[in-house]
């Protein structure tokens, strides 16, 4: 078995164990936020929020964070499905379809929203920061990530050309 | 499809089965038959030669133009 088959048959589990490590994290988030809601006290004061005036403000800023976290926790969701279904395809030895180019641009699309919601994060970070107490994630803008949008996009445009190149040649003798 | 294939015509007159052709040419009888139906989207010129080649006629021979037949969409 050479390097790319053997890359493909673990991407298959590797890619289902991530989906229930997200669904796993999603669910923690759930219930933190639940928590926070039947026991504030105890829960914020076990994340260390400290009592005072900006106590409400770090409260509202960590919730509206969970609820992000939670919706980011679902793009994440899309994108690892929808690769696991791009892999199957590779599998099964026919990816140049054009379902394949669109998932591949459902994928940058999804990517994009992620990457706003960090930026997103990184906003209610900064409105919920007071001079007592900072609500303290490192939220660094990374290049990185956009460019893989960008690749993405152009990913799925060379699927959509191979899949057209595939329909045409598979009349032909 | 305006465009015809006389493979059947062809073989016919050769007294060859699409097996036998098949085995001369190296393209399968699937394939073969896709052509003889009129299914094939398209032609290699490779392919094209073979079969002239081994039934000893034309490309014009092989393939006409029927104008009274639709166009492929």
């Amino acid at each position: 078995m050479n390097a790319p088959s053997d890359a493909v048959t673990l991407s298959r589990p590797l890619l289902h164990g991530l989906i229930v490590l997200n669904l796993l994290y999603a669910l923690g988030l759930l219930v933190l936020f639940v928590a926070g809601l039947l026991a504030e006290d105890w829960v914020f004061n076990a994340l260390g929020v400290r009592s005072g005036e900006h106590r409400p403000r770090l409260v509202l800023g960590m919730r509206a964070m969970v609820i992000v976290g939670l919706v980011a926790a679902g793009v994440v969701d899309r994108v690892l499905r929808q690769l696991a279904a791009i892999v199957d395809t590779v599998r099964a030895g026919d990816p140049f379809v054009a379902s394949n180019a669109r998932r591949l641009q459902l994928i940058a699309w999804w990517v994009f929203a992620g990457e706003i919601l960090r930026l997103v994060i990184g906003a209610i970070a900064w409105a919920a920061t007071t001079k007592a107490q900072a609500l303290d994630v490192h939220v660094g803008f990374s290049f990185a990530p956009w460019l893989a949008v960008l690749l993405l996009f152009v990913l799925a445009r060379v699927f959509a050309e191979g899949a057209r190149m595939r329909a045409d040649l598979e009349g032909t003798v | 499809m305006a465009i015809v294939v006389r493979l059947d015509e062809r073989l016919h007159e050769r007294r060859m089965t699409l097996t036998e052709l098949s085995a001369r040419i190296g393209i399968t009888v699937a394939n073969l038959s896709i052509l003889k139906t009129g299914k094939a989207k398209a032609m290699r010129f490779s392919t094209l030669e073979s079969i002239c080649a081994v039934l000893e006629c034309q490309p014009g021979d092989l393939l006409v133009f029927d104008p009274s037949l639709p166009p492929e969409e």
